[in-house]
């Protein structure tokens, strides 16, 4: 080890004594990537939950006619499809905005018309129906969704009116009006804001019925095997069904412009919480700077041992690298910690302000979610440990500028 | 270490006339700007050291005695005239090697026990091993030390600390110690015992010293004592001649 990283080291973590500055400077980059660590971790979290609800609620892919085409032979196309390796089931869907009323109080939902047999192959939809039951469901019943219910004051058991753009079509040619009677047949709640407050479920029969689509359907949802990648998957369908006029898109690509929000939230949360990083490398930065005087007849010394004032430069940058990189590790210890008992954490904070429903009800999570993912991690510690390092260039700086002749002198 | 060198071997002390002198200094000019005046701190300084030589420097304060020494160690630059040591010129490459600095102050590094104090010296030319580390060893025994290797310098006497310093300059076998008023911040007693130390070490190595010093007592145990008077060199002993 050249000399220049020896002393480095011994200045830092001196023998037989605990080094303060090295302790506090250390513990301010720990601080930042604790919080780096955390924040990430939970925002990765929120992005992983919501993907699985969306693969939940949606499938992993979605095959559509091209041009917004309806599929006429549902159940055929479900057949070529079920010979594609890597497709595990399909369930077929109609979907499309209706006018929906419960005593005078009016929504707009978007109705989905699932099949009842086939949809829990792909999507866990029973899980989610916290009040009734999916087995419910009839051709004249219907599930909503739980802000909606609450929005309308419906329960179970109510009976609802829809109106669907067929029937005002009606109206139009001086047909009489009448609204389809649904009965309230469940509540479903699958935790994601959008689709808690706008999405009501009926049977597939029921939504071809009041869409006027007779037996064809929208589109149909997949479910892939296990760890396929869904971008992949939907290529190889659409190489396969060439010619069809359908075509098959993954989740992903489904909801971009959602997935671009959450990732520029996580951005931003990173740029703010580096600074974190950056205000301790400031204090590392006058620390060493200190030091640099402090210790300014010792660099005079090493000049006088044949030293040679980059290699005293080095010195003093690689204290910030070090400072850095114990600061890293303790942060990434730190970090993971916290995270593993994150939900003791809000738990005992909820209880003591007694906000337990406002978490829930806010953020749709009964547990606060964590997901680190490698690229976060990476990032933070090659950040901070840069960070640290260009935090020791202005002290190292210093000390090669000193002449050993003065530092000598001085007294 | 010194053994090493073949050079040190043929020239033992005093230096025949035809090997090169440790360190030479020709006319040796250095001045220090102060406010809007130049003070001329050495207007011409002349001084030869051979092999295994030990020289005393005595001054008043302020007479440039440091200065000197500086400019002697390729620290700092002179104005004009000429340094050199053996066959080239200082550099900080070859202080390493070369050289061996003892100062007032002890200049050991707090973090450091005395023993890596004493093996920084060999750090600055590689990673020490386990001859360098027995070398050092050695060396601290020498100067009576032994017991006390794995103290901090915050742990030691200023006695200790010199005698550190001292096993220090000596650590990479220099062919020349500069050492500026060692006892300086010793009491008389423990000043001695540094003296007789860096005098007994320097004698048996083979190494030359330069001794500042304001002790007439030390400065009589050199081979040879100068006065640095007016910015150039006298030699008091032996006289110059006249
Ligand atoms: N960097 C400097 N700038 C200006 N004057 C200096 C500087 N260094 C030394 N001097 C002056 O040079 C003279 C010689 O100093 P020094 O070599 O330390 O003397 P000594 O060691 O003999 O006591 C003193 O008058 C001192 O004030
Ligand atoms: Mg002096």
């Amino acid at each position: 080890m050249p000399w220049y990283f020896y002393l480095a080291l011994k200045q830092l973590f001196p023998t037989g004594r605990f080094s303060f500055f090295t302790a506090i400077s250390v513990l301010g980059v720990a601080l930042g990537v604790m919080l780096l660590v955390l924040s990430t971790s939970v925002m990765g979290g929120f992005g992983h939950e919501i993907r699985r609800m969306i693969v939940d609620t949606q499938g992993d892919l979605q095959v559509r006619g091209v041009g917004g085409k309806v599929i006429n032979d549902a159940a055929a196309l479900q057949a070529r499809l079920a010979q594609i390796p890597g497709v595990a089931a399909s369930t077929p869907f109609a979907e499309g905005v209706v006018l929906l009323q419960f005593e005078d109080r009016p929504a707009y939902p978007n109705m989905q018309g699932v099949d009842v047999q086939q949809v829990n192959g792909v999507i866990p939809l029973a899980r989610y129906v916290s009040i009734g039951s999916l087995d419910e469901l009839d051709d004249d019943s219907i599930i909503l969704s739980v802000q909606m219910a609450l929005g309308l004051g419906a329960r179970v058991g109510d009976t609802v009116e829809v109106y669907s753009p067929l029937i005002l079509e009606r109206l139009s040619s001086d047909e009489i009006l009448a609204p389809r009677q649904l009965r309230v047949a469940g509540i479903f709640e699958i935790g994601h804001q959008q689709l808690d407050s706008s999405v009501v479920i009926v049977t597939l029969r029921l939504m071809q019925d009041l869409y006027g689509l007779g037996t064809t359907v929208h589109g149909i949802n997949i479910k892939l095997k296990p760890g396929l990648d869904a971008d992949e998957t939907a290529a190889r369908i659409n190489q396969t069904l060439r010619g069809a006029g359908v075509q098959a898109r993954s989740w992903m690509e489904l909801n971009q412009d959602f997935l671009f929000v959450l990732q520029l939230e996580k951005n931003m949360i990173f740029f703010l919480l580096t600074f974190i990083i950056i205000v301790s490398a400031f204090s590392v930065t006058s620390s060493l700077l200190i030091s640099v005087v402090r210790k300014t007849r010792e660099i005079g010394l090493l000049g006088a041992l044949g030293g040679k004032p980059r290699q005293v430069a080095a010195c003093f940058c690689f204290q910030g690298f070090l400072i850095g990189f114990a600061g890293t590790i303790v942060g990434l210890v730190l970090g993971f910690t916290a995270l593993h008992f994150r939900n003791d954490m809000v738990e005992a904070f909820t209880k003591l302000t007694s906000s337990e429903q406002v978490l829930t009800r806010f953020y749709q999570f009964r547990e606060l979610p964590g997901y680190s993912e490698t690229r976060d991690i990476v990032a933070i510690v090659v950040c901070s440990v840069v960070i640290s390092t260009v935090a020791g260039l202005l002290p190292a700086w210093r000390a090669a500028k000193l002449k050993p002749v003065e530092a000598l002198r001085s007294e | 270490m010194s053994t090493d060198d073949p050079s040190k071997g043929a020239t033992r002390r005093p230096a025949s006339d035809d090997a090169p002198a440790v360190l030479t200094a020709c006319a040796v000019q250095k001045s220090y700007q102060s406010g809007d005046r130049r003070i001329a701190v050495l207007c011409g300084a002349d001084l030869t050291v051979n092999s295994g030589e030990s020289v005393s420097i005595r001054g008043e304060s302020g007479s440039g005695k440091s200065t000197l020494l500086h400019l002697l160690s390729g620290l700092d630059d002179v104005d004009a005239g000429t340094i050199t040591w053996g066959e080239a010129g200082p550099t900080a490459n070859r202080r390493a090697r070369y050289l061996g600095m003892v100062f007032q102050s002890f200049y050991l590094i707090p973090e450091l026990d005395a023993l890596q104090n004493v093996l920084m010296a060999s750090r600055m030319i590689a990673s020490p091993g386990a001859r360098d580390r027995a070398r050092a060893k050695d060396l601290l025994a020498r100067v009576g030390l032994a017991e006390r290797m794995t103290h901090l310098p915050s742990q030691l006497s200023g006695g200790e600390r010199q005698r550190v310093a001292v096993a220090r300059a000596l650590m990479n076998g220099p062919r020349l110690i500069l050492a500026d008023e060692p006892t300086g911040n010793l009491d008389e007693h423990t000043g001695d015992a540094v003296i007789e130390l860096l005098l007994g070490l320097a004698r048996e190595t083979t190494t030359a010293l330069v001794l500042v010093t304001h002790n007439p007592t030390h400065a009589a145990k050199t081979d040879r004592e100068l006065l640095l008077h007016e910015g150039v060199l006298r030699a008091v002993r032996p006289s110059s001649g006249f």
